[in-house]
């Protein structure tokens, strides 16, 4: 979706406010939003975080957005009730499950790598070397391509292999595995004439995100 | 981190407004309804904040610069020359290393999220997860770099890595001058987290560094 998220190319939006070095976590509840996440795998929260509204999602800092994202997807799926989070406390009437992440699962978490290149064989629809231009689309929900993208012409400079479509991913319809492609864009094709005539920018492109230039 | 339901009791029928309150309260409640254990929540915290980081990268970067069969194998499939020193892991199935050089210089960034590549820099610092950093690295890579202290000539290209699939990049920096008594490891120390961003470059030793 076309939402405050999709930042690429705006301007306005303040400061870096860069630091050489920081604590890991500034806070130590924002480390305890993130290992509440790796702990209970209830999918991907990045279309929750997106349809956070965009004032909202600006004031709110990152492990914020993840809190809220997280604790809607918690009520959205009835893992949890809205009056058991006032609480604080289970409804006494609910059963108790047993944890699926034991302290022993979670160190192996640290070096379990997650595989969601699909092996699949797909004849390819665009070859290394080849003109495409990102299409014009606006989808509503989830996507990875960037606004910036659209309309504008690249080359494949690398096949990435096959991958589901995860604008699909949400409960929108079967799985779309297809091939994903590293684009080169040229920065005046994305930002005019007046960007560097040789930079570039690189970004991974879903098969559907594509035409023939 | 085992007893929290004393801190929130005072609280009546909304949720606490302030989030250290707020994940205090969810985390009481997941744990009451065996959702989750408090000490898996210990690991994970310990981990991210102890056990991985740009230490890792770091080290990949060192072995690249001294072993050019290691380097090749980095830059034709980042992922497995990664596994090799023993760093895998969340955010890592696509680890793509892009090599640095007097004409080309590269960056990373992820414009819709902050993907970074967990396993060999950790977690991302809060200023790379910015809404600034975020809207005008693809754009103004430039004016970023210079404003991070990294002023870089016309003839050098830029390259911008956006991270919004599975892909997840490393930048090999160069190597700088001065180095070639140094160790391994002795190398590995000078890497810098933001050179292997690419909003840096690794500064040359100031003494001890041989020729």
């Amino acid at each position: 979706m076309n939402g405050i998220h999709d930042m690429g190319g705006m301007q306005g939006l303040g400061t870096i406010g860069y630091q050489a070095s920081e604590p890991m976590f500034q806070e130590p509840w924002e480390g305890r939003v993130f290992a509440l996440i790796r702990a209970m795998p209830v999918g991907s929260l990045r279309p929750y975080i997106e349809r956070i509204p965009a004032a909202e999602y600006l004031r709110m800092s990152y492990y914020e957005r993840w809190y809220t994202a997280f604790l809607t997807r918690l009520l959205e799926q009835g893992i949890v009730t809205h009056a058991e989070v006032e609480r604080g406390h289970a409804d006494p009437a609910a059963g108790k499950a047993t944890p699926a992440i034991t302290p022993a699962v979670a160190r192996e978490l640290l070096f379990k790598t997650p595989h969601e290149e699909q092996d699949i064989a797909l004849t390819p629809r665009f070859y290394v070397g080849e003109r495409v231009r990102g299409r014009n689309i606006h989808p509503t929900t989830h996507t990875r391509m960037p606004r910036y993208t659209r309309g504008r012409t690249g080359v494949v400079e690398r096949m990435r292999g096959v991958f589901h479509l995860p604008d699909r991913e949400h409960g929108a319809g079967e799985p779309t595995p297809q091939h994903v492609y590293l684009i080169r864009f040229p920065a005046r094709a994305l930002w005019g004439d007046d960007a560097p005539a040789h930079d570039a920018l690189y970004i991974d492109m879903w098969e559907d995100y594509l035409e023939p230039a | 981190m085992s007893q929290r339901h004393a801190d929130h009791a005072h609280d009546h029928t909304n949720v606490p407004a302030e989030p250290a309150l707020r994940v205090k309260a969810l985390e009481s409640l997941l744990v009451d309804k065996g959702l989750v254990d408090p000490a898996a929540l210990d690991v994970l915290v310990d981990t991210y904040e102890n056990k991985v980081g740009p230490r890792h990268g770091a080290q990949v970067v060192a072995r690249a610069w001294v072993d050019p069969a290691y380097k090749q194998r980095l830059l034709a499939d980042g992922t497995a020359a990664i596994a090799e020193l023993g760093f895998s892991g969340g955010q890592g199935e696509k680890l793509t290393v892009v090599e640095n050089t007097p004409a080309v210089h590269n960056v990373i960034v992820c414009t819709l999220c902050s993907c970074y590549p967990w396993p060999v820099l950790g977690l991302p610092p809060t200023w790379y997860k910015s809404s600034a950093y975020r809207s005008r690295t693809v754009m103004d890579p430039r004016g970023v770099l210079r404003e991070l202290g990294l002023d870089l000539p016309d003839d050098v290209e830029v390259r911008v890595w956006d991270s919004n699939a599975a892909s997840r990049y490393l930048v090999l920096p160069e190597r700088p001058s001065g180095t070639a008594s140094l160790s391994e490891a002795d190398l590995a120390r000078l890497v810098t987290r933001d050179a292997m961003i690419g909003v840096a470059k690794v500064p040359a030793p100031r003494e001890g560094g041989g020729a």
